[in-house]
């Protein structure tokens, strides 16, 4: 067995991608791990907290990235995107680019390049919520911890603010680009998902309507990381949010977007309600779904959150939003199927509560790779040495993701060996 | 179950409204956007949600004496937005079909506009029924050199056809709707209510079409049907005047473009003009949007078809006639006799029967105070 047959390549550095990456090399294999972002983590580490056991998804990850630290035996690599991925199980030939992140291993984190820099651009990591600067990190416990200047946004050389700041000669901004060619023996597909554009919900007024947030936006506003550090507040005034509605399937189990559900929003928005009531003991909480769908035994999560009086379950699906432009407040309509009424309520702040678009809808993996029609991988049409992961082949949630990973783990192993 | 409901689905009814049209019955899940997206529906009990679950349920008496059936204009807004294809503007006109079924007699004349499986019997029996009619008059073959289509049907015998099987029409849906006018004051428990001031205030809503302006996807709707229905009027009125002069005063028929009549037969030919665009414009809007929308029932196109071959053939007859092609002239002449009479004599059965019971709905709900409330 030579050395390449044993490295296995890992797309994608989210929970999935990290469980994949440290199970693999703890069991004696090389991996290469490649994240598109500047940062390993993906969306657990937008996340506010867990449910059901509402505990922060920050534990986990510092022990994955610590492992990763540790090992000898995993390379990774920030900034990456697999270019092209060509031959078979055991000798698979790939090439990775890597974009410039004009700041090195000099950087300590001291924020100096932050402080400098005149070039505010939106906050990708929480979903534009609020800005940041062209030299950022997105939160305290980033990995790696080292700042990164968003080459797009950055005016260079003609600027060198950040440069001038910086105590620690960390900042170089004549990085270039560079290829990094592979041989691999497995490769692991777990590039995840995205958000579903909600500016596509006309009727729902996402993307236009200021306090209408999707339930990702919604995590951040409760993160201790967020924008508004932890606090519930509304976008368009800061106001505290003391009445909140959640619409369920706001684009999911919906031949016009997503004709699938994905498996985890209920469990999210009853999550979240508990963010609410936490924070604000008067706070009134209603939920509108078409059904409450909590697999398994997270149906008892249900019937805890349930058991507030100040949260309000209404079976019935809103297609009316609309907001009242003085104060900000968003007005919603929807049947309350149960008694027949239509229902025109006004709220401080509505989340929708959007489903999951698997990452290769809008970025194919490269490669011979079948997909569904909704993008997701058809898993038993790959290639042999080539696995996917977690919600690339269907929505689910982090213990899955993280139990599948593992799963793949051996598969890439037994991959990498049998060649 | 001591308490529990007994529900009895009636699956002919099911099956009814699945092959007239709402074959995307069982595909709803009861999530209410459409209830929500109707711009037409009350805020109380509004529709099409909960008509979506009592007709998957062969519900049949809940539909016994239900306006909302009928305020349902088929904007087709609930259709485009529905997350599932379950198509409730399609259900809803498969549901209307049922109710006129239900409401009228007699039963093979039901069956026969009805069922899909007689269409080739449709047009056949007018058809025949007139021609025999037309022979026995003697004048089925002109020979005069001059084209009058008073040769080939004579004013009298078209008089003694058509007055009694439009009359016949109107008699049967009117028995209908005074039936439906009844199950609805039952199914409501109303008693009494402004008659009069409901029946104008549903005149000036049909005449402004002011429900077909808030629908939304398919506005145009409102063109199509406001062309079609003023056309018919104005028809109906150049006809009208057309007795008054030949019967009651007997003097010339107003309908040269020459004589004294021009008026009138300009009155006609802007008619007939709007009615052929009216009905083009249903057809064309019906495959505008098809896949989402939906392209229409059988019973749908029934009626359009019946529209649009009476305007072709009315123009078509007009201008052979001047053109002085006799065979063909004469030829289209009896094909727009055959259907003109099948649209007065199916008028009770057919999908124009919403002429009945949709004005009677909205008539309804404002007489109950369900607009209202």
């Amino acid at each position: 067995m030579s050395e390449q047959q044993k490295t296995v390549l890992v797309i994608g550095g989210g929970f999935s991608g990290l469980t994949a990456a440290v199970e693999t090399a703890e069991a004696g294999f090389n991996v290469v791990i490649v994240e598109k972002t500047p940062f390993f983590g993906g969306r657990v580490t937008q996340l506010n907290k867990y449910f059901p056991k509402l505990c922060p998804p920050n534990c986990g990850l510092e022990i994955n990235f610590k492992r990763i630290k540790n090992s000898a035996d995993i390379t990774f690599y920030t900034q990456a995107e697999v270019e092209k991925i060509s031959g078979q199980e055991g000798n698979y030939d790939v090439t990775i680019k890597l974009a410039p992140r004009f700041i090195n291993d000099k950087c300590v984190g001291c924020n100096a390049c932050n402080e400098a820099c005149p070039v505010e651009i939106p906050n990708e990591f929480n979903f534009g919520l609020d800005k940041t600067k062209a030299a950022y990190i997105t939160h305290n416990q980033a990995f790696p911890f080292k700042y990164v200047i968003d080459g797009k946004a950055c005016k260079g050389k003609a600027c060198s603010k950040c440069a001038e700041a910086c105590k620690y000669d960390a900042i170089d901004l004549d990085m270039k680009p560079e290829t990094v060619n592979l041989k691999v023996g497995a490769v692991v597909l777990a590039t995840g998902w995205d958000l579903y554009d909600v500016s596509k919900l006309d009727i729902l007024g996402g993307g236009k309507i200021r306090n209408v947030v999707t339930n990702m936006q919604m995590e951040r506003l409760a993160a201790p990381n967020g924008p508004t550090g932890g606090k519930i507040l509304r976008p368009s005034d800061g106001k505290e949010v003391k009445n909140i509605a959640f619409v369920q399937c706001a684009g999911s189990r919906d031949e016009n977007h997503l004709p699938y559900c994905s498996y985890i929003c209920c469990m999210a928005s009853l999550k979240q309600a508990t963010y609410l009531r936490e924070q604000y003991p008067d706070s009134k909480v209603r939920i509108f779904y078409i059904d409450i769908r909590t697999p398994g035994r997270y149906e008892q999560f249900f019937w805890k959150v349930k058991e507030d009086p100040n949260v309000t379950l209404t079976k019935g699906k809103v297609a009316k939003i609309e907001e009242d432009t003085r104060t900000g407040d968003v007005t919603l309509v929807v049947e309350d199927v149960m008694s027949g009424k239509k229902i025109k309520e006004k709220y401080d702040m509505v989340v929708l509560a959007a489903g999951m678009v698997p990452s290769t809808k809008a970025s194919k993996i490269p490669g011979d790779i079948s997909y569904t029609d909704e993008g997701f991988v058809m898993a038993g049409a790959l290639k042999k040495g080539m696995f996917a992961v977690g919600t690339l082949k269907s929505p689910v949630d982090v213990a899955r993701s993280v139990q599948d990973a593992t799963g793949v783990a051996i598969k890439s192993i037994q991959s990498a060996r049998r060649s | 179950m001591a308490d529990g409901t007994v529900i009895k689905p009636d699956l002919d009814f099911v099956k009814g409204v699945i092959d007239g049209g709402g074959e995307s019955l069982k595909k709803c899940y009861q999530c209410a956007t459409c209830t929500v997206v109707c711009n037409v529906t009350p805020d109380q009990n509004p529709f099409p949600r909960k008509e979506m679950v009592w007709a998957q349920w062969g519900l049949k008496e809940k539909f016994m004496g239900n306006p909302d059936v009928w305020l349902c204009h088929q904007c087709n807004d609930c259709t485009v937005y529905c997350p599932r294809g379950a198509k409730p503007g399609e259900v809803l006109g498969a549901i209307r079909k049922q109710s006129i079924k239900q409401y009228s007699a007699p039963a093979f004349l039901v069956n026969l506009v009805n069922n899909k499986a007689l269409s080739w019997l449709i047009f056949l029996v007018p058809a025949v029924l007139l021609g025999v009619i037309l022979s026995a008059d003697g004048a089925f073959f002109p020979a005069e050199e001059e084209i009058k289509f008073s040769f080939f049907a004579s004013t009298l015998t078209i008089q003694l056809v058509f007055v009694p099987a439009l009359t016949f029409g109107f008699a049967v849906g009117i028995m209908g709707v005074m039936k439906f006018w009844a199950d609805m004051k039952k199914a409501a428990r109303v008693t009494s209510g402004n008659l009069g001031g409901s029946i104008s205030a549903t005149a000036t809503e049909i005449l402004s079409h002011i429900k077909f302006k808030s629908c939304g996807v398919s506005a145009d709707r409102f063109t199509a049907h406001f062309l079609v229905l003023y056309s018919f009027i104005a028809l109906g009125i150049a006809t009208g005047i057309g007795v008054l002069y030949i019967d009651i005063l007997h003097i010339e028929s107003p309908f040269s473009l020459t004589g004294t009549g021009f008026p009138v037969k300009i009155f006609g030919a802007v008619g007939a003009a709007g009615l052929l665009l009216g009905a083009f414009l249903m057809m064309s809007n019906r495959f505008k949007n098809a896949e989402k929308v939906g392209s229409g029932s059988y019973f749908d196109w029934l009626l359009i078809t019946i529209i649009g071959v009476i305007a072709v053939s009315g123009i078509l007859s007009w201008l052979t006639r001047i053109a002085g092609l006799a065979p063909v002239a004469y030829s289209v002449y009896f094909i727009h006799l055959v259907f003109v009479l099948s649209l007065f004599v199916y008028l009770p059965y057919s999908k124009l029967a919403h002429l009945f019971y949709r004005s009677a709905a909205i008539c309804f709900i404002k007489y109950s105070g369900r607009e209202k409330r």
